[in-house]
Parts: structure tokens; C-alpha cells; sequence
């Protein structure tokens, strides 16, 4: 190898191991100190190249990962209770029944029930995150909520397209839906299956609030007024 | 231990030892923060839909980065209508978080980074980060290996020149 075919493969590949490369360094002091500035500079770019990720992002890859699997085979138990529910459809239509769609309020706490992981995490999510998130769905936050987020994922709520999210709290989590397609007519307290709720006409859409108490509802609640409509 | 227990466990491995890996990758493919994290979640669901693929642990991260490179393609041309009004504040906004340093080498090379053509900074990435040989990256991206070797030594050819150090080197050891 000549300096020339050094100096190529420097450019190329600076922590090149190969037999020519390193035998003509060695014989080469001009070369030598070229790769030295080389190698310098291939750490810095290392350093430069290294971004931290989010400490969370495996925690949040595993639990998105659960869920789709628990989702998925929610789907395949459906599918299989379609006929049955079918037969019932046509036997109620037959008897004149009126047949209700499930309230966006039970919705939200099924949905809460099979995400139960969204509760145990504890780590904030960025901004950016939660600002992205609402991006999928078409919404634009106006300001970001000073609240901490541990966990915020565009999930499917039955045929709603949501924004799911944990804010932690001093009595405990507290599971934020908006519901982007669906509003309600009017602001309403529940309770459900031992949690308290309150869903609220938010924008075009229904922002569900559910926890174990309502201690946090109305600052919450003033929040994402803000965060979503200025 | 179950089939199921199995494939769980080798998915888990996967995602504490490469998530971060891959993460990188996809923030300087991108070139956002937010994008990046969504990036790297899609590609490890669809790792899990398609592990039986998977023959060699060895093989793992180039795998991986082959399925986040498709999903940044298919992402890019889902969502490049919804994503044009963001604004380029917002985008720089999010570096920010990715670089605490205002000033200083690594703000500077980072900078030059995201100037360099994609066409020169993904190899580069697909070397430093990946760790890939230039008939890896060549396969990778379907062009010849003397064209990777190019585009690596023009890629530091270039990233010195933006940075104010390359430009009595640039024309010794231009490739022929």
C-alpha cells in the first residue's frame, strides 16, 4: 500500500484493521500522523453521533408491544362472538328493541381496563411526545401542559380515534383520553366500575378524565382547556 | 419454557440491548427526536410480528435497521402532508432537547451532521452506528461498494470542510 491508498482508505474507513493499513502506518511517520488526527476526529464524530434516548424507551417499546397483543387477541375473541352477536342484533331489530351504543364513558374505562400497564408507569414523557402524538391525530396543542406525563399513545377506543394518556398525581394516576371524533353535548361526572370520571366537550372532541377520585379533575381539566384551545 | 415465553424473551432482549442503538439511528435519519421514538417503536412491533424471520442473534441489528429504514420510507410518505405546517422551530426545539450543549465540538459537529446530504450521512451512519462493512452497506442500499467507499470519504471530506478543517486536506484525498 502507498501513501495515496493510505490516505484513500483512511478517508473511508480511519479504524480500518486490515493487514496493508496498518503494516504501511507503522512504516510511515507523515501517515502515521495523519491517521492519529484521523482517529481523533472519528472519536469526536462518535461522541457527536451518541443521542441519549429517552431512559423509558425500551419500558415504552415493551408495554406498546403488550398492548398490541392484548388488543389482537381481544379481536380474535370478538370475531368469534360475531355470529352470536349477529344472531342477537337481528333477534332484537326483530323485536322491535332499541339496541344503545356504549357511552364514550364506558368505552374509556373498557379501555382502561385493558391497558392496565399505562397505570404502573412512573417516568415523564417529553413534550414533544405528547405534542407528536396529537399530530397523528390532526390536532395542533396550542400551548404544552405544564403536568407531568408518564404515558401517552394514539389508541383505538372502540371506532374513536384517541390520544391515551397517564398524568401522575398526588392521589394517584390519572388516565387522560381525548377522544378526537366524538363530542359529547355536555360536560358530566360518572362513575363506573369504581372509578370516578368526567368527560368534557373539548374542541371537536370529548377529553374523558378516570381515577379513583376527582381531587385533580378541574386543574386537569383547566389544563388541556388551555393546551387545546389557547 | 413455552414457544410464546420464548419468543418474548428473545423480543425483550432485543429491544433493552438495541432500542438505543436504533433510536440514534433513526434521530439522524430523521432528524427529530419525537419522530425518532415513534420510528423505533413501529419498527420493533413489526420485528415482533416477523421474529421467526430472524435466523442469526448476530444479525439482529442489521435486521432491525433494515425494518426502520423501510418504516421511515413508508412514514415519510404517509405523513409528509400532515407533518409540513410543523413548524421548523418546533423541529429545532426538539434537537435542542437531544443536545444539552448550546455551544462546544459536539453542538458543531452535530450541526454539520445535520447539513450533510442524506446521500453521504447514511452510510456514514450506517458505518459508525451500525457498524456495517461497505458490502453491508452496499447491499443495504442496493448500490455498489466502490460508491459506498465514496460516499464515506466524501462524507468526511465534508463534514472537516464545514467544520473548518478539511480544506487543504479536501483536494489530496479526493478518490479517483
Amino acid at each position: 500500500m502507498n501513501c495515496l491508498e493510505f490516505r484513500r482508505q483512511l478517508g473511508v474507513d480511519p479504524l480500518s484493521s486490515g493487514a496493508d493499513f496498518v503494516g504501511h502506518r507503522q512504516e510511515c511517520a507523515r501517515c502515521a500522523e495523519a491517521a492519529a488526527r484521523a482517529v481523533e476526529f472519528e472519536a469526536a464524530l462518535r461522541r457527536a453521533l451518541n443521542v441519549e434516548p429517552a431512559t423509558q424507551l425500551a419500558e415504552s417499546i415493551l408495554l406498546a408491544q403488550a398492548m398490541q397483543q392484548q388488543r389482537g387477541r381481544r379481536t380474535w375473541m370478538r370475531r368469534g362472538g360475531m355470529m352470536a352477536l349477529a344472531a342477537t342484533l337481528v333477534l332484537a331489530v326483530g323485536l322491535g328493541m332499541r339496541v344503545e351504543a356504549s357511552p364514550l364513558s364506558a368505552q374509556a374505562v373498557e379501555h382502561l381496563h385493558g391497558e392496565p400497564e399505562a397505570l404502573t408507569l412512573t417516568q415523564a414523557v417529553p413534550p414533544a411526545s405528547v405534542r407528536a402524538a396529537f399530530a397523528k391525530r390532526g390536532i395542533a396543542l396550542r400551548h404544552d401542559i405544564s403536568g407531568e406525563v408518564v404515558y401517552v399513545g394514539c389508541c383505538p377506543m372502540g371506532r374513536h380515534l384517541t390520544v391515551h394518556m397517564v398524568m401522575p398525581g398526588n392521589t394517584g394516576p390519572v388516565t387522560v383520553i381525548y377522544v378526537v371524533d366524538d363530542r359529547v353535548k355536555q360536560r358530566d361526572d360518572f362513575q363506573r366500575d369504581g372509578w370516578r370520571g368526567r368527560s368534557v366537550p373539548l374542541g371537536s372532541g370529548t377529553l374523558i378524565l378516570l381515577a379513583r377520585d376527582t381531587g385533580q379533575f378541574d386543574s386537569i381539566e383547566s389544563e388541556w382547556r388551555t393546551a387545546l384551545q389557547g | 419454557m413455552s414457544a410464546v415465553n420464548s419468543k418474548q424473551r428473545q423480543f425483550d432482549a432485543l429491544v433493552r440491548s438495541l432500542s438505543g442503538d436504533l433510536f440514534r439511528y433513526a434521530y439522524w435519519l430523521c432528524g427529530d427526536e419525537a419522530l425518532a421514538n415513534d420510528l423505533v417503536q413501529e419498527t420493533f412491533l413489526r420485528a415482533w410480528r416477523a421474529l421467526g424471520d430472524l435466523r442469526e442473534t448476530n444479525a439482529a441489528k442489521a435486521w432491525l435497521i433494515t425494518i426502520l429504514r423501510r418504516e421511515h420510507a413508508r412514514l415519510y410518505e404517509r405523513k409528509t402532508p400532515q407533518f409540513s405546517d410543523v413548524s421548523e422551530i418546533d423541529i429545532a426545539d426538539e434537537r435542542d432537547t437531544v443536545q444539552p450543549e448550546s455551544a462546544g465540538e459536539d453542538a458543531t459537529i452535530r450541526a454539520a451532521i445535520h447539513r450533510l446530504d442524506p446521500k453521504y450521512r447514511e452510510p456514514l451512519l450506517m458505518q459508525v452506528l451500525g457498524g456495517f462493512s461497505c458490502d453491508e452497506i452496499a447491499r443495504e442500499l442496493n448500490i455498489s461498494a466502490a460508491a459506498v467507499m465514496t460516499q464515506l470519504f466524501r462524507a468526511r471530506q465534508k463534514l472537516k470542510v464545514m467544520l473548518g478543517d478539511g480544506n487543504k486536506e479536501a483536494n489530496v484525498y479526493e478518490l479517483s
